[in-house]
C-alpha cells in the first residue's frame, strides 16, 4: 500500500481556467503528495506516463437511477458504480424511483448499505422520497430518511402535483436542511406524450409534451420555494423559457441551483428520426433552438451542474412502440468523452467548466469537498486521452443496460485511467 | 428505380416511385370490369393481415387485391392470438417470420410500429395504418382519385376538414398530394389543429374562411367519437354545426361544382349529412374502388426481402 505512484507529463484541468497545467502528479496514501514539474521518480514509485493526456478531478453526478430495490434487471447498485467507474464519475445521487421507492429511513439504510460493497461506497449517497410511494398524497419520513443518511429529496419522475404537499415538504426539507429537487412537469399537460410537442412530433404522429408542461411547474416550484425559504434544484432543465424563469429567480437571490443534462446539450427532437426509442427521455428532448441557449447557459455559468439522469432500461423495454417504451437513457459511460467529443474538442466548452460543473458544484451541492488535482488533495482523479477514442459497444460498457443513443457509435475521448482515493480503479 | 421492401410512410418515397404506384394502378382498375377480374401477378405468393386495430375496410381492400392478384391470404387474428395475453409485437414478428410469408400487412393504434416490424422482418411490411403517423395506401389512393378527375393536379386546392391532430389520413394525404403540386388547407377547431404545421400548409378554423379558399374538393375526415371522452370539443352537435358539412355548406359547394371526400367509415349526421352521402360530386365510393386497384399496384411493386424501406 505505500507505493508511489507518479502521474508524470499531463496536463491538469481546474475549474479555474481553461489552461490546463503541465505538471507531475505524484500519489501515496490516497493523497496528492506532490504537483510540479520533472518530479522524479525514486526505485518505488510506478511511473504513469500521462504524455498528451488530461488530469482532471473526478466527476460527481447527482442525478442517476440505480434502479435499486427492486428493478435489478435495469440496473443494481453494484453495476452502476461499475459504470460510473467507466465513465470517470467516482460519486452519484440515487434517485427514488425503485420498486419500493426509497421513502423510508428503512429501505435508505439499505441501499446505502448495499452502495458500500461496491469500490466507490462511500461516495454513493441517495436522496429521499417526498412524498409516500412518490405519489404525491403524504409527506414521507423525511427527518428519519435525513438520520439514516438521504442527502436529498425528490419524487424524481414525477412532479409533487399538489402545491400545498410540495408548501409542507419544502419547510420540512428546508428545517432539515436537504436540497428538494423537483421534476418539472405538469401532468395533465404532459398527458400520454412521448417526445417534444413541435413540428416532428407531428410528423411522427406522436403525441407531444408541450414546453409549457415544465416551464409552468418551474414557474410553480420556484414560487413556493421563495416562499418557504428552501434550497430548491431544478433537474433537467430543457428549454430556453425555464432558463428565463429561473435565471430571474437566481437574480432575486432565491435559493436555487439547476441542472442540464449532456443529452440536452447534444441531442435535438429532430434525432428521433426512425422511433428510435434511444431518444425518448422525460424531460423530452427539444428544438436546436433549445440546445443552443442550453449550452450558451452552461458556457455563462447559469447552469451550477451537470448531471446525466443515468435511466437504464432493458433492451425488451425500449424495444417496443416509441410511446410504449419506457423515458429514460443511459448517461454514466457516455457523458465525459460525448461532452469532450461534441464541445470541449471544438473549443466551445473549456476543460474548466467540465471540471466546475461535472466535478466541483454537484459535491457543493451537499455540502462535499471538491476533488481538485492539487498538492495535499485526496487522490481522485481521472486520465483522460483526448487523442483516443470511446467506442461504446456492449463490451465496452459496465452498466447493465445499453440504451443509449452512444450505442455502438465512436467519439472522440477515452477516460483510461480512474483514480479513487489513491487506487486505480480502471486502467487501460 | 431501387427494389423496395416496405411501403412505410409517404416521405420515403421518390418521386418515380409514386409514379409507378399510381400509373399501374390504372391498368389494374381496368380489370375490374372484366368479368374475370384475377392476374396471376403473385401465384405462390402470401400476404398477411395483421390488424391490432379492427378495419373490416381496409383489411377487406387488401384482401380483395391480393385475391386479384392472386396471392394467397392469411389473417393472423389479434383478439383471439396470445397478443393479448401480452406477447410483444417482435415476439408476434418472430412467429411470422417463421412462417415466410411474403407481405404483411399492418395496422396498429401506435406509431412507427410498422417501422419496428419492418427492421425484423424480411417481408415486405405494408402500413396499413398506425397511430396518427401515416397512412400511405390511403394517401395513394386518394391521389389516384383526384387524379381521376383531375388529369393535372398541380395548383389544384383541397381543403382537409376535422380531427387533424389525431389523423394519419391528414398527414399522408397531404404530404402527398402537396408532393404531387396540390395546394392543402386544413379546417379543425383549434384543439385538434396540430400546433406546428409544416409551413405550405393553410390553416382555418372555420367554414366560411375555407370556403373563399376556393377549394377543388373538400376532403372530410372522420371524427373519432371515442375521442369524445377527452373533450376536444363541446358536443357532437357543436361540432356538426361549426366544422361538419351541413346542407348549407353542401349548397355551396354544389353551386361551385367542389369534389367531395372522405376515408370511411362516415359518421351521417356528424361530418356530413344524408344529403352529402348522396352529392353527385362526392367521390367517396370511387375512393373504396380505388384503394383495390391502389393496393394492387403497391403489392405488384414491392419486392419482398429487398433492401430494408425503413425512411
Amino acid at each position: 500500500m505505500n507505493m508511489k505512484r507518479l502521474y508524470r507529463g499531463g496536463d491538469i484541468a481546474s475549474e479555474d481556467s481553461p489552461k490546463l497545467k503541465r505538471a507531475d502528479v505524484l500519489v501515496e496514501g490516497g493523497k496528492i503528495i506532490r504537483v510540479a514539474a520533472g518530479i522524479k521518480a525514486d526505485a518505488q514509485t510506478e511511473v504513469v506516463d500521462c504524455t498528451g493526456r488530461v488530469l482532471l478531478p473526478s466527476l460527481f453526478d447527482i442525478h442517476v437511477h440505480a434502479r435499486e430495490p427492486g428493478q435489478e434487471e435495469k440496473e443494481n447498485i453494484a453495476t452502476c458504480a461499475e459504470a460510473a467507474i467507466n465513465g470517470g464519475v467516482t460519486g452519484f445521487v440515487m434517485m427514488p424511483n425503485t420498486a419500493p421507492a426509497i421513502d423510508n429511513a428503512g429501505v435508505v439504510r439499505s441501499v446505502i448499505a448495499s452502495a458500500g460493497r461496491t469500490r466507490i461506497g462511500p461516495s454513493i449517497y441517495t436522496t429521499g422520497a417526498i412524498t409516500k410511494g412518490r405519489k404525491g398524497e403524504e409527506l414521507a419520513g423525511i427527518a428519519g430518511m435525513k438520520a439514516a443518511g438521504a442527502v436529498m429529496l425528490t419524487d424524481d419522475g414525477f412532479p409533487v402535483d399538489n402545491p400545498q404537499v410540495l408548501r409542507r415538504a419544502m419547510e420540512y426539507a428546508r428545517d432539515y436542511d436537504l436540497p428538494l429537487a423537483s421534476h418539472c412537469e405538469v401532468k395533465e399537460l404532459s398527458g400520454k406524450g412521448s417526445m417534444h410537442e413541435g413540428s416532428v412530433s407531428y410528423s411522427l404522429g406522436l403525441q407531444g409534451i408541450p414546453a409549457i408542461s415544465e416551464e409552468i411547474c418551474i414557474a410553480r416550484d420556484i414560487r413556493i420555494a421563495e416562499y418557504t425559504r428552501v434550497h430548491l434544484h431544478i433537474q433537467h432543465v430543457t428549454t430556453a423559457r425555464g432558463m428565463e424563469t429561473i435565471r430571474r429567480a437566481k437574480e432575486r437571490g432565491i435559493r436555487v441551483t439547476c441542472e442540464v443534462a449532456p443529452h440536452h446539450l447534444i441531442f435535438s427532437h429532430e434525432d428521433i428520426g426512425n422511433y428510435d426509442s434511444h431518444y425518448k427521455m422525460n424531460p423530452p428532448l427539444r428544438t436546436k433552438e433549445d440546445n443552443e441557449a442550453l449550452l450558451q447557459g452552461l458556457i455563462d455559468g447559469f447552469f451550477d451542474v451537470i448531471a446525466t439522469d443515468h435511466a437504464p432500461h432493458t433492451e425488451f423495454e425500449k424495444n417496443q412502440s416509441f410511446a410504449d417504451a419506457p423515458f429514460g437513457i443511459t448517461g454514466l459511460e457516455t457523458a465525459l468523452p460525448s461532452l469532450y467529443d461534441r464541445f470541449i474538442s471544438k473549443g466551445r466548452l473549456g476543460w474548466n467548466l467540465i471540471v466546475k460543473r461535472y466535478s466541483a458544484e454537484p459535491r457543493r451541492i451537499l455540502k462535499l469537498d471538491p476533488v481538485p488535482v492539487i498538492e495535499g488533495g485526496i487522490a481522485e482523479f481521472i486520465v483522460f486521452n483526448p487523442k483516443a477514442a470511446s467506442t461504446f459497444t456492449r463490451a465496452f460498457m459496465k452498466s447493465k443496460s445499453i440504451n443509449t443513443p452512444f450505442l455502438d457509435k465512436e467519439v472522440k475521448g477515452l477516460v483510461e485511467r480512474v483514480i479513487y482515493r489513491g487506487d486505480e480503479l480502471l486502467a487501460r | 428505380m431501387t427494389p423496395r421492401k416496405d411501403l412505410l410512410d409517404i416521405q420515403s418515397l421518390t418521386d418515380a416511385e409514386i409514379e409507378f404506384v399510381l400509373a399501374n394502378a390504372v391498368p389494374f382498375k381496368d380489370l375490374f370490369r372484366r368479368s374475370v377480374k384475377k392476374v396471376p401477378t403473385l401465384k405462390g405468393r402470401t400476404m398477411l393481415t395483421l390488424f391490432y386495430e379492427p378495419s373490416t375496410r381496409t383489411r377487406s381492400s387488401f384482401e380483395v387485391a391480393a385475391s386479384r392478384l392472386s396471392a394467397d391470404i392469411t389473417h393472423f387474428d389479434v383478439e383471439s392470438s396470445s397478443v393479448v395475453k401480452g406477447e410483444s409485437v417482435l415476439d408476434t414478428v418472430e412467429t411470422l417470420e417463421a412462417m415466410k410469408v411474403d407481405y404483411i400487412v399492418v395496422r396498429h393504434k401506435q406509431s412507427g410500429i410498422p417501422n419496428l416490424i419492418a427492421k425484423n422482418t424480411a417481408a415486405s411490411v405494408i402500413n396499413a395504418g398506425d397511430g396518427w403517423h401515416a397512412h400511405p395506401t390511403q394517401a395513394l389512393l386518394d391521389a389516384f382519385t383526384l387524379r381521376e378527375v383531375f388529369p393535372d393536379l398541380k395548383g389544384r386546392r383541397v381543403v382537409i376538414a376535422g380531427d387533424i391532430q389525431h389523423s394519419r389520413v391528414a398527414r399522408s394525404t397531404s404530404l402527398l398530394l402537396r408532393r404531387l403540386g396540390m395546394k392543402i388547407a386544413y379546417l379543425a377547431p383549434g384543439s385538434l389543429m396540430p400546433r406546428e404545421l409544416p409551413k405550405n400548409i393553410t390553416q382555418f378554423s372555420n367554414w366560411e374562411d375555407a370556403l373563399k379558399w376556393k377549394p377543388d374538393a373538400v376532403y372530410l375526415l372522420r371524427v373519432q367519437m371515442e375521442r369524445q371522452a377527452e373533450q376536444f370539443f363541446p358536443s357532437i352537435g357543436e361540432y356538426h354545426s361549426n366544422y361538419g358539412l351541413t346542407d348549407e355548406r353542401l349548397k355551396i359547394l354544389r353551386e361551385r361544382g367542389v369534389y367531395l371526400m372522405h376515408p370511411g367509415p362516415v359518421n351521417r349526421g356528424v361530418e356530413l349529412t344524408d344529403a352529402g352521402m348522396d352529392y353527385e360530386r362526392s367521390l367517396i365510393n370511387a375512393q373504396v374502388e380505388n384503394g383495390i386497384a391502389v393496393r394492387m399496384s403497391v403489392l405488384y411493386w414491392l419486392r419482398p426481402g429487398a433492401q430494408g424501406g425503413v425512411s
